[in-house]
This record gives structure tokens, sequence and C-alpha cells, in this order.
């Protein structure tokens, strides 16, 4: 082999092994670039395995899990009182509107605000939730699923439940839940009402995932 | 006002009996006391009380009107019993007018006809049943004689109808003939007429109040109402034995609406413009209360257990205590009851208008006199200046046997020289009520070896019922020694047993008991006529039989025989469960009203339901079928509450719950959709009705309970397990 | 504050500083109907029973403020002795009140229970009607009912065919 033609063969493998090395560094770099999470990442699967950030799914969680908030998610007709969710006195009850019997309804006793003189607590368009919405005896997951699934959430996408869980005023009466027949104020939930929104909406905006518990 | 020349009349009351005979054997018979006051209990049990107030003249009990119409005054109240409708039965048909021309009013206590007593016990009718009709027949005679007079003939040429008297050829109504009397002449009481000579009396007249009730009138003691009137509140304690200390009332003084806030020794209350702003102002009062000990339920019923407290015996034939001595076929059982509400939907209070020389109070009350007597002593006044306008009740049963609440009522409107209205909230009514007591029972018993009753004994422990109540004098404790409310119901009915006895367990507790509607009687009867059930059922026998077999041969026997056959008849009582439906009976005799029932129950979702109640009751006559089957049809539903639902606890020092529904009580949906009363009537004078048919309905519904599940319920309120 | 409503067919104006007063404590004391009862003040026992624009409303628990503008109806607006409403006059017949306290209360609950029920069965009545009464009248109340729903069968205009 001549010099010239050792020459043209070093070139080649240069070639080679530049063109190799630079197809690892770029493969090796977009891999890297992958770990790191660029904005055209995207979760596949909802249901998939512990997401990372999941505080504002707690906050969230510890309102909607709370008992007043079950009283009137009930997985029965009957709404529930009190701490103790005991049966709503007087076999009150569902009815065929979520708002009581024909005559005897919800709004025969319950008004639009609380009653300080009666302790009768009160709310706009105070009813039962929907029995698609019945949350006593679910676990914080379970109720979470039933909540963004649109065929028992009724048609509700997630705009509308983030207006519905932050803007809704029956839901909100859980932070200002009035007080009980003996002037005693009732118990709120264990986050005050800012956070609770402010987790909602994160939790929203981050996907609305649900850890797996 | 009008004068009347008084004479001497059989009306007049040698005796005040009844409690007024016990002052009397008090001094005697201290060295006899257990003997005595085994007898004197007796009496109390089977006695009619006669009528304790003003009967010399019919001038302050009936009032004619221009309209020709009788305006009868009532010492006794009215709250729903039918008192009233009877009242105007009786002086209808004496008086001589038709039912419609009479209307029956609350005799207010400043015209003097007051009642020495009070209402209660189920006393009215049977204590005004000879006086009243002898006021009505005397009033009559007066009216006869001034016509006669008037027209110039003699009174036997007189005739009378309707309220008008014929004579001579000349008509006068009554209104014509009072007209501008000055002076009656009060004869000599007249005959009365044969009761199946009565046009009213004994037939079903519809209530004399009805229309007032359906149509809203403003009737009772709430509605009351003044000029310039103003409103009071009073700060109530919430824990049992607190002692008033003081308050810190200066957060109150500036709330809108108040006119003055009113510190005594012994409470604090305020009054301003409106019921809402007096409630607000008092809210803001700091008072101080005294509490020597925080109790809860438990330490209540470790005191209501026989054997703690004062025993006392009540009732003795035979030899029971040897008998029963021993452990051989000894059948021995335990029952209790819990602590009741009375929860009158109305709730206590008064219109109080004190001005300088006399006083004004309207208001609910069952003793008016106590009331006046107390208004009086506060004020220092003299009673008769007090004059109490008693109101309809909305509901009694023994809550209002004693009402200071219109002491408090009146020292406030003279603290502000207004009439005060003042009431209770439905949580002091709940916190600050005179219960039903707690009771605890032991029965014992031995069957012969044909099954009959050899021996029985019923030991019962109980809270006080009479001691305590101003209507008992203070003589009555020590010479009583057994509380005559808590062992009313208690004593063994079955004369033909040869053996019995009756054992009261005193016990003082810290919170008010005393009357609530039967008294003793309804836990009393639980306890024994369970226990009859289960020495039936282990005799073999059936209860009906069981029990007839063992009721001695005399008149009480026998009507209280009669009511047992005719409540199994009508039930067509049987021990069979049919269709998932069993039968329960009981029998009671309160007052010497005998009263058997059979309940019809089910079973579903581990509830008791109630289908049917079957109701046979001896009252004697009969003035007003349809309100004493009223009576019976309410009491057996109110029996039902109390044996079924209703329950005061006590938490860290309070009375709880503190409103209805928590406080269970039957509902619409609970009462039975049937109810058969048989009304037997095996005694020519009227006796007790109000509170008789509460006696037997909760025995009867555990009896039935048991034939369907073979679970015996010993506790009030029944819940299987 | 001024508040205005109908009541029994009248026109009222009510002036009244705190306009959380209950609507009962206006209409018992401001307007002198007393036929409306105070049982509880915390709705449980319907004694204040009366209706707001056709609907049962227990009054210890409405704020005045929410009347501006209502149609209201007491018992003395349900029915006279010249003119009883069918459930009054049931409530005659069967011979229903004892102390009579809570009948207003029933009777306002049972006419609003006939307003949209109006033959109601023993179940619509049980769920509907859950005043208290300590007297204990159910059995005869629930007579008066059925009754009651005769009456009004009677007295509807007979239309023709």
């Amino acid at each position: 082999m001549t010099i010239l033609q050792k020459i043209d063969a070093m070139k080649t493998k240069v070639l080679v092994f530049s063109t190799v090395f630079l197809v690892i560094v770029l493969s090796a770099m977009s891999a890297l670039k992958a770990k790191i999470g660029t904005s055209e990442y995207v979760p596949l699967d909802t249901t998939k395995t512990a997401v990372v950030e999941d505080s504002s799914y707690r906050t969230m969680m510890q309102v909607l899990t709370h008992e007043r908030c079950l009283n009137c998610h009930p997985n029965d007709n009957v709404p529930k009182q009190g701490d103790d969710s005991n049966p709503h006195n007087f076999g009150m009850s569902r009815g065929t509107n979520d708002k009581g019997f024909a005559a005897t309804k919800c709004a025969t006793c319950h008004q639009k605000e609380n009653n300080l003189y009666s302790g009768v607590p009160g709310a706009p368009h105070w009813a039962l939730a929907p029995k698609s919405m019945a949350w006593e005896g679910l676990s914080a997951a379970e109720i979470a699923t039933v909540m963004l699934d649109k065929t028992t959430n009724g048609n509700r996408s997630h705009e509308d439940l983030i207006h519905h869980l932050t803007e809704d005023e029956l839901v909100l009466w859980a932070f200002d839940p009035g007080v009980d027949n003996e002037g005693k104020p009732r118990t709120k939930p264990p986050v005050s009402e800012e956070s609770y929104k402010a987790a909602v909406k994160k939790w929203f905006a981050n996907g609305a995932l649900i850890p797996k518990e | 006002m009008t004068k009347e020349k008084k004479k001497l009349s059989r009306r007049k009351f040698l005796v005040r009996g009844g409690l007024g005979t016990i002052g009397v054997l008090a001094v005697g018979t201290y060295l006899f006391r257990n003997t005595i006051r085994r007898g004197i209990a007796g009496m109390v049990n089977t006695a009619d009380t006669p009528y304790m107030g003003n009967t010399s003249t019919p001038i302050i009990w009936f009032e004619i009107t221009a309209q020709n119409k009788v305006i009868v005054h009532s010492p006794k109240v009215e709250m729903g019993q039918g008192t009233f409708t009877s009242l105007a039965q009786m002086a209808a048909d004496e008086l001589e007018v038709g039912i419609d021309q009479i209307q029956v009013v609350h005799a207010n206590s400043i015209s003097g006809n007051i009642d020495g007593f009070a209402t209660g016990g189920s006393t009215s009718v049977s204590a005004l049943w000879v006086p009243l009709r002898e006021l009505a027949a005397t009033m009559r005679e007066m009216l006869k004689n001034e016509a006669a007079e008037k027209i110039g003939i003699s009174v036997s040429e007189v005739s009378v109808a309707n309220g008008v008297v014929l004579g001579g050829g000349k008509t006068m109504t009554y209104a014509d003939i009072a007209r501008n009397v000055k002076e009656w002449d009060v004869p000599d009481t007249p005959m009365l007429k044969d009761v199946k000579d009565y046009k009213f009396v004994g037939k079903a007249i519809p209530r004399v109040d009805l229309k007032d009730k359906v149509f809203g009138a403003p009737i009772f003691g709430m509605d009351a109402s003044m000029p310039d009137l103003l409103f009071g509140a009073v700060v109530r304690p919430e824990y049992i034995g607190a002692k008033y200390i003081g308050a810190d009332i200066s957060k109150a003084e500036d709330m809108p609406g108040v006119v003055k806030i009113i510190k005594e020794n012994d409470f604090v209350g305020v009054v301003a413009t409106s019921l809402i702003e007096a409630e607000n102002a008092k809210e803001v009062i700091e008072a101080e209360w005294q509490v020597e000990r925080n109790w809860q339920t438990a330490d209540i019923e470790d005191m209501i257990k026989v054997g703690k407290g004062e025993p006392f015996l009540i009732q003795k034939e035979g030899d029971a205590e040897e008998i029963l001595d021993d452990s051989e076929g000894l059948i021995t059982s335990e029952y209790k009851s819990p602590i009741g509400a009375h929860a009158q939907i109305e709730p206590n209070g008064a219109l109080a208008h004190v001005e300088e020389n006399k006083v004004t109070i309207m208001m609910s009350t069952q003793v008016v006199k106590i009331t006046r007597d107390e208004i009086a002593e506060r004020l220092d006044m003299d009673a008769d200046k007090v004059n109490i306008v008693p109101t309809f009740l909305g509901g009694g049963f023994g809550r209002r046997l004693h009402t200071p609440n219109a002491v408090q009522a009146a020292v406030l409107s003279k603290a502000v020289g207004k009439p005060v209205k003042c009431f209770f909230t439905r949580k002091e009514e709940f916190q600050n009520d005179t219960f039903r007591p707690p009771t605890h029972h032991v029965l014992k018993a031995k069957l012969t070896s044909e099954g009959a009753i050899k021996a029985i004994e019923h030991n019962v422990s109980s809270g006080d019922v009479a001691f305590g109540s101003p209507m008992l004098p203070g003589i009555a404790e020590p010479i009583l020694g057994a509380d005559l409310g808590a062992w009313r119901g208690g004593m063994i009915q079955y004369g033909a047993i040869p053996n019995f006895r009756t054992i009261s367990w005193r016990q003082k507790l810290p919170f008010a008991t005393s009357w609530w509607r039967s008294l003793g009687l309804l836990a009393n009867t639980f306890a024994i006529e369970s226990f009859m059930d289960e020495l039936a059922i282990t005799a073999k026998v059936d209860p009906v039989t069981f029990r007839l077999s063992q009721i001695q041969d005399d008149d009480r026997g026998f009507r209280l025989k009669e009511v047992i056959k005719a409540a199994a008849e009508k039930s067509g009582y049987t021990d069979k469960v049919i269709k998932g439906r069993a039968m329960g009976f009981a029998v009671s005799t309160d007052a010497n009203t005998p009263c058997a029932q059979v309940a019809e129950v089910s079973v579903v979702n581990n509830k008791i339901k109630v289908h049917k109640v079957t109701c046979a009751m001896d009252p004697g006559l009969v003035i007003n079928p349809d309100q004493v089957r009223a009576q019976c049809e309410g009491a057996i539903i109110m029996g039902m509450s109390a044996a079924m639902f209703e329950k005061m606890d006590i938490k860290d020092g309070q009375l709880t719950p503190t409103i209805y529904g928590p406080y269970q009580m039957a509902l619409m949906k609970h009462a039975p959709k049937e109810i058969d009363v048989v009304l037997l009537q095996n005694s020519d004078t009227p006796g007790a009705v109000g509170e008789p048919p509460l006696g037997p309905i909760g025995a009867a519904i555990a009896n039935a309970v048991f034939r369907l599940k073979g679970e015996r319920l010993r506790s009030m309120p029944l819940e299987l397990s | 504050m001024k508040i205005s409503f109908e009541i029994n067919g009248a026109s009222r104006t009510v002036e009244i500083e705190d306009q959380h007063t209950p609507l009962l404590w206006v209409v018992r004391d401001r307007l002198n109907l007393k036929g409306t009862k105070f049982g509880c003040g915390k709705a449980a026992c319907g004694a204040c029973t009366l209706h707001v624009d056709g609907e049962a409303v227990r009054s210890c628990s409405y704020p005045v403020k929410f009347a501006e503008g209502k149609q209201i109806i007491t018992i003395e607006g349900l029915g006279d002795e010249k003119n009883p409403h069918p459930v009054q006059q049931a409530w005659i017949e069967e011979i229903v009140p004892q102390c009579g306290y809570c009948q207003p209360g029933f009777m306002m609950a049972t006419a609003a229970l006939l307003n949209k029920v109006p033959n109601p069965t023993d179940a619509d009545i049980d769920q509907n009607i859950f005043n208290v009464c300590r007297c204990a009248t159910y059995y005869r109340m629930r007579k008066a009912i059925h009754r009651a729903v005769e009456i009004q069968e009677t007295n509807k205009p007979k239309t023709e065919a």
C-alpha cells in the first residue's frame, strides 16, 4: 500500500469513527434530554404508578372526605347530620329529585344561608348530591375517580369541575357551616378555604392525577 | 258585683278529704307508722279526690250574657284532656240550656273561683261531678225563683227549657231574668236529675274548644298580649345542680332593644322590645354558676337500684317475704325505665303586668292558687291583689304543676313598670324540666304446682314524683314515707294471690323529678305486666286466663276482670304468631280505672312496629265517649313514645338532648293504623280517664315482641339487640 | 329596613332593624297573627309551619328578609268558620285537636301536601308529615287527612265532559 493509499484509508476510518461518535453523542444527548422532561413530554396513563407531586391532591381530598361533605353525598337516600354523621332527623330523605319529599322539602327548613337563630344550615340550592355522586364509603381515590368521570359527575369537564369545587356556594358552605341548634359553631375542614381552592386549581392544572393509595 | 245570701248547704265540705285527712291523721298516728302508711297508701290508690274549692255560690261559676248564653267559669284548666267539654255537658243538662248556649272559660283567681288543689291526677271530672251539677241545678232554681217573682206566680207554675222560662203566659230568657239582679237568693241544693234523663252527659258532643283550635284563635299562654308589651328572657342553668352566683351584664346593656337588665339574688333577666332582642341580649350576659359536680347518666343509674335508698313497705298481704326468701322455685326478673321529659310543645312562660296595687298574670298553668301565692309572696302583696288569668295550655302532662317562672316574669314587669312576656326556650325546657324519674324494678315470685302465683313481690326504686312538689303539704313526706307518685301503679292488683308485697325504694336525685302523665304507672306496669307474662309462660297458661284466675271477687276485681275479657275478646287475643305478627297483653288499674290493652306488633328490619292496639277501659260513668276514646288513643301513642323512643341522658353535667329529633318521640309514621277502644261503665260515677290508658302499652308491646322474637325486653326504651 | 309582602291576601310592610328576625316573630308579634306557633325555634317540631309562595316553610328558621315580595298564608288565611279549608273541615269532623297547640302547623303541612299530592297514600303522609304532637293525636289526624281528600274532591267544580 502506498502512503497516499494509507492516508485515504485513515480518512475513511476517521470519518466512520466521527460519524459513529457523533451518532452516539447525539443519541446520548437526546436520551439525556428525555430524562430531564421537556414541555414536549406528555404522560401516557393517569392510572400509572405514583405521580411525583400529590400534595395538592391531598389538600383537596382532606376537604372532600370531610364528614360535612360526605353528609350530603350519602350512598343511600338519607342525608347525614353532624360530625358523627347520624341519619337526618325525622326520616328526612332524598325524595324523587334530591330535594326532599313532595311537600316537606329540604327548603321547608333549609334556606339559602345559615340560620343563626335556629341552627339550621343553609346555602343556595340546598339539596342532596345526586345518587351518581354518592361518596359515602368511598376511598379518596375512588371519590376522585368518580368525580372526574363524566358519566357520573353530571357531564362536567375539568373546567366545570374547577368551577363547581371552588365557586359553588353549596360546596363552599363547608368553610362557613354556621352554628348548630345549641348555637355551637360547626367544625370546619382542616384546611383553609384559600388553601383548598389553590389546591384544587393546582391539581387540575397538573393534570388531575390520582395517586395510587 | 252581686251579693248573695249564703246558706248552709250540703256543698260545704266538712272535711277537705284527701291530703287534708293526712294532716288530721298525722298527729295521733306517728307511732303506728307502717300500718297507717299502708292504709293511707291504699286510700290514695283508690280514693276519689273531692273538689277543694269554692262551691258556696253558683254566681262565680255561671255568667249569663245579654245574648242569653251561659259562660261557665272553670277553675280546672283545659290542656287537651277535654275537661271543658265535660263540664259544659254537665252544666247544660242541669241548667236546662242547649249545649250551644254554653261557653266554658278559665276562671281567673280574682273571681274567687279558685281550685285549692290543681288540675291533674285525672281528677277534674270526678271531683266536679257532683258539685258542678249541684251548682248548675241551684242556678237553675235561682233563675226560676227570680222569674216566678218577676212574673208574679209561684215557682211551681214555672217551666224551663233551653235557657227560657215559661210561666203565667209569659216568656223570660235567662238573660231577661238575670238583668239587674243585685241580690240572689241561694236556695237549698235541689235534687239532681237521673243520669238516664241527661241529654248531653253520655253523648259524643264535639269538643267545645274545637273551632278555636282549628282556626288558630289566640287562646294559649304564648298568645297572650297587652298594649305596651315588652319581652323578657331569664338566664337559666345548663348544668345539673347549678347555683346562681351572679352575672356580668356589661355586654348585654347596650344590645339593641334592651330596656333593662334585672339582677336579682336568685336570677338575672333582661327586658327588651322584642323577643329576639331579649334572647340576643340574654346570650351575652355572663352568668356565674356554682356547680358541685359534673353528673353522668351512669351516676344516676347507679343510684336508682333496688337496694339503694330508703325502702318503704307500701303493700302487704300474707307472707310473701318468708315464702320468697329461699331460692327454690324462685323466679326473679329486673326491669328499668329511663329519665323522661315532658316535651309539651308550648314552652312554659307568662305575661305579667305588675301595677301599683294589682298584678295580672296571663299564663298556662295547672296550679292557679300556688302560683298566685308564690307571686304574692315574692312581691310582698296580698294574694287577692294578684289575678291569675289562666289560658288554654299547649300541653300540661304535669309539667305545669309548678310554674314559678311566673314569679320571674312578675319581677321583670315590676322592674320596668310595663307588661312583660317571658318564656322558656326549648333548650331551657329540656334542661330545666321536672322529669319523669328513672326506675329500677326487681320482681320475685313462686308458682304453685297448679301454675298459680303463690307469692309475688315487687320492688321499685325511683326518684321522687310527689315529694318536693309545692302541691303536697310538708307533713306528707314524713307521714307517707314512700313517694305516692312513684309507686302509682306499682301495687299488685291481683287480689286473689295469697301472698304479695310491694316495696318502694326512695332515692332523691340531683335534678328535679316530678309528675309526668300517669306518674309511676307506665314504668310500674311495664315491670309488673312483663313479669306476669313471664310467669304465665312458665306456668304454661295463656296470659289472659293466668290474670283472670288471680283476681279477687269484689267490685274492683269484677271491673278488672271485665276489661281483661273485653280486651281479649275484641282483639281476638292469641298467643300465636300469625303472618309475622304477635299480640301482647297487659292490664293496669289506675285510681280505680282498670285498663287492658292488646298490642299487635311485628318486627321489621329489627325495628318494632305496632300495627294495632285494642284498649278496654272502665272509667265508670262516661261523660263524653268520643273524648274518652280520644284520651285513650293519645295516651296509648304517648305511652308508646315513652316505651319505645324517649330517653334523657346526662353528659358531663348537662341533661341532653335539648331538642326534638335527638329526643326521639313517636311521630305520625309510628302511630298504629288501628286503635280499637271499648268502653265499659261498671261504676255509676265518672272516674279517671286522662292517665290510666298510659299504663299497659309498654308491657303489651314487650310481651308481643317476646312471642315474636323470643327476646325479653326489660328496659325502656324498647330496643331489639 | 322595610320588608313588604302579601300575607293572607293583604299587602303588609314591616319596618324592622334585624332583618334576620325569624318570620315567625314578625307574624306573631308585629302582625298579631297568633295562630302560627313557637314550639322549639329550631325547625324541629313544625308548630311554626306556614306557606310561602305555596310551599310549606318552617317560619322559625326563615329570616323575614326572605319574605320580601312573597305570598304568605298562615292558618288564619287557610280558611275560617264561614269558609273552612277542606283540611280544617276534616279536622273538625274527626274532632282531632286535644290541647290544640301543634294543630295549625299540622294543618298547614297537610294543606301543602294536598296541594302537591291530592290523594296521598299513608306512606306519603308518613314521609311528609313529621311535625311533633305530644298529645299524640296522629291516629285521628290520619283519618282527617284522608277525609280532607274526600272533601277536596267533592268541592272540585264539576267540569263538562
